[in-house]
């Protein structure tokens, strides 16, 4: 769905890149996440994508379009969310889904039952100037579904929302990569992107570091351990043993044996913690 | 149809936007000026205040010659305040100046010093020698000083002489002149249609990059100048129904509307395309009004040699509002010359184009994220 080869971005033409030699491929149907800390890269990698900036060095393909020079009809197949809430305020929720309807030649969805599925039904004739920046949100968030795109753009689709609504769009999302759609997904919330993609990158100072499954890349980097809680002589002791080395086994199958077990957690990597050993970079 | 819908989404938001009411607050401003402030016809006549000391004898030749003067040949007998006195005078008025005779040498000059105008003392010694007396300001031209000058260091016959050596001919016997009430309408047409389109516009574009609103546009399959000219378009259609707003109630049917409806259009686009050059270079209203200011103040120059036609300098009219004022004059008048409208109207739409074409340009690469 999106090919990309040795991709440069400079925004005052020099030698200053915001984008250096990123090249990747996603297949149709896959939740690709881009990871990386403000400033990375990600935002301008996902505009030159979305046709937003002029493609300067590399070779991209969006849904099957050469980016070098856009088809307008291109927008037919893709949607994109962005991260700043970007709707018409004087207008209501309906009225600017309304709007954008008309601006595609495909079937688009129904403007009433977008805004039932993002939580503001009976929110429909308000005006968006009214709205918090979590209900504007969400509408941007619908409006990137009206024309059911097939290559979907996400830029932070969680930020600014509370943990019940988070779920449901993380809900939403899952429910469309179902029915084969390809995301895009760029953010710097390393819950969310374990969460939701199939693969990650991650990109620091325009450079893509690294590509690969979060399960993966947990097993690749992460320490193999199990944190156990059990009773010993009326106390809870904790002890943390590794699933690798041999001694630690058998003093686990001994403690097992012999005490009253009260939890037993594996212990793996999160992935901001394998961001920062990676890339040697936090990510807030 | 794309165009279409942006244009009406356009219109409804205009509607919904406190600067579409700036502007037709402004008409109605200037509607009432033109209607209720401004006379029909400016009475340009300068008072100057008279006192003749000379012998009943003499007083009437100058009063034939003052009756005369007069428009309709009769004095008229008036009071003047001055401070909280009242002093009578008698009043002939002539083409260019009210002559008020005062009885009173120092009444007269207190009454031109109180108006900061001019004062005449004639006076007739025993020998019959007229001596004449001009009380100035202090203000008036070195001209205007030379002329009197000569006036009484010449012989009458000699100048007469003079003046009737001059051949005057009409180039147009049939000129339809608009009352001075009607000749202000051209000054807030291009005010309120033109250079008001050119703030409005670039007022409108920072409000949607305020809201972000034109990134979302440029990820839909209409491509970004539908967007701009949905813009132009709806700045246009508010200057013409403010246009009328100001022309229909002041010239009835006396303009050519069809032309004025072409001019509008063209000079509208013109200036909106400007407003869109402007915007495209800053991300809002605070950073562009410097630009837009300066704009706006050598836009409104030809206003000054428009009232005032001895000062009209050569590069004044390579300023397109000094050919839009011309057009708005040849429009509102009878017989006007359509053809310089057209040709006008033809050059605003070349320029007017290419400035949209550059905007687009812009607009196309400052989509930033």
């Amino acid at each position: 769905m999106i090919n990309v080869k040795n991709l440069y971005h400079s925004y005052n033409n020099d030698e200053q890149f915001a984008v250096k030699d990123a090249s990747f491929e996603i297949p149709d149907g896959e939740i690709f996440g881009f990871l990386g800390p403000s400033g990375a890269g990600k935002s301008t990698t996902q505009g030159i994508l979305t046709g937003l900036l002029p493609l300067q060095q590399g070779e991209v393909t969006v849904a099957g379009f050469d980016i070098k020079s856009i088809k307008r009809n291109m927008f037919n197949k893709i949607g994109m969310s962005f991260e700043q809430s970007n709707v018409y305020s004087k207008m209501t929720a309906k009225e600017n889904l309304d709007f954008y309807k008309k601006l595609f030649d495909v079937e688009t969805r129904d403007s009433e039952e977008l805004l039932k599925l993002v939580g503001l039904d009976g929110k429909e004739n308000v005006r968006a100037g009214e709205f918090s920046k979590g209900m504007k949100h969400r509408l941007t968030f619908a409006r990137s579904m009206l024309n059911n795109p097939e290559l979907w753009f996400l830029d932070e689709p969680t930020t600014g929302l509370d943990p019940a609504i988070a779920a449901d769009i993380k809900d939403i999302i899952h429910q469309q990569n179902e029915k084969g759609v390809t995301i895009f997904l760029t953010t710097h919330n390393m819950y969310i992107a374990d969460e939701l993609c199939d693969r990650v990158a991650f990109i620091i100072d325009g450079e893509i570091k690294l590509i690969d499954s979060p399960k993966k890349l947990k097993l690749a980097y992460g320490e193999q351990l199990v944190e156990v809680e059990y009773q010993k002589n009326g106390d809870i002791a904790t002890e943390t043993f590794s699933t690798v080395l041999e001694d630690d086994k058998k003093r686990l199958q001994d403690v097992i044996a012999k005490h009253e077990i009260q939890s037993m957690h594996t212990k793996e990597a999160t992935l901001e913690e394998i961001f920062i050993k990676v890339t040697g970079r936090g990510l807030a | 149809m794309k165009l279409w819908h942006s244009f009406t989404k356009e219109l409804m938001l205009a509607s919904r936007s406190f600067y579409f009411y700036i502007e037709i607050v402004m008409a109605g401003i200037f509607l009432f000026l033109l209607l209720f402030a401004i006379p029909k016809n400016f009475d340009g006549r300068q008072d100057e205040y008279l006192y003749y000391d000379v012998p009943d004898s003499a007083w009437e030749y100058f009063e034939d010659e003052l009756l005369t003067a007069d428009e309709d040949g009769l004095v008229e007998m008036v009071e003047i305040e001055l401070d909280d006195e009242i002093i009578l005078g008698s009043l002939y008025q002539a083409d260019t100046s009210n002559f008020y005779v005062i009885d009173d040498q120092e009444l007269a000059i207190a009454l031109a010093d109180k108006e900061r105008t001019f004062a005449g003392v004639v006076h007739m010694d025993e020998l019959g020698e007229i001596t004449y007396t001009y009380y100035m300001q202090g203000y008036e031209t070195e001209r205007l000083l030379n002329t009197y000058a000569v006036f009484h260091n010449e012989k009458m016959e000699v100048l007469k002489d003079a003046f009737q050596a001059v051949d005057v001919r009409a180039l147009h016997e049939d000129q339809v002149l608009l009352s001075d009430r009607e000749n202000v309408v051209p000054s807030f047409l291009t005010f309120n249609g033109s250079l008001m389109g050119m703030f409005i516009l670039a007022a409108y574009i920072f409000l949607d990059k305020k809201e972000g609103v034109i990134k979302a546009y440029a990820v839909t399959t209409s491509p970004v100048w539908h967007y701009l000219l949905s813009k132009v378009g709806v700045v246009t259609v508010t200057s013409l129904v403010t246009s009328l707003i100001i022309t229909l109630p002041v010239m009835g049917g006396q303009p050519n509307y069809p032309a004025m409806f072409v001019f509008l259009l063209t000079t509208g686009f013109a200036a909106s395309a400007l407003g869109l050059v402007l915007a495209s270079f800053y991300d809002d209203l605070i950073q562009a009004f410097g630009v837009i200011f300066v704009f706006i103040i050598v836009m409104m120059l030809p206003n000054i040699s428009y009232f005032i036609p001895t000062w009209d300098p050569a590069w004044m009219q390579y300023i397109p509002s000094y050919t839009i004022l011309e057009g708005f004059k040849e429009i509102l008048l009878p017989g006007g010359d359509i053809t310089y409208v057209l040709f006008a109207s033809l050059g605003f739409f070349a320029a007017g184009l290419l400035l949209f074409l550059f905007a687009n340009s812009r607009f196309k690469k400052t989509l930033t994220i």
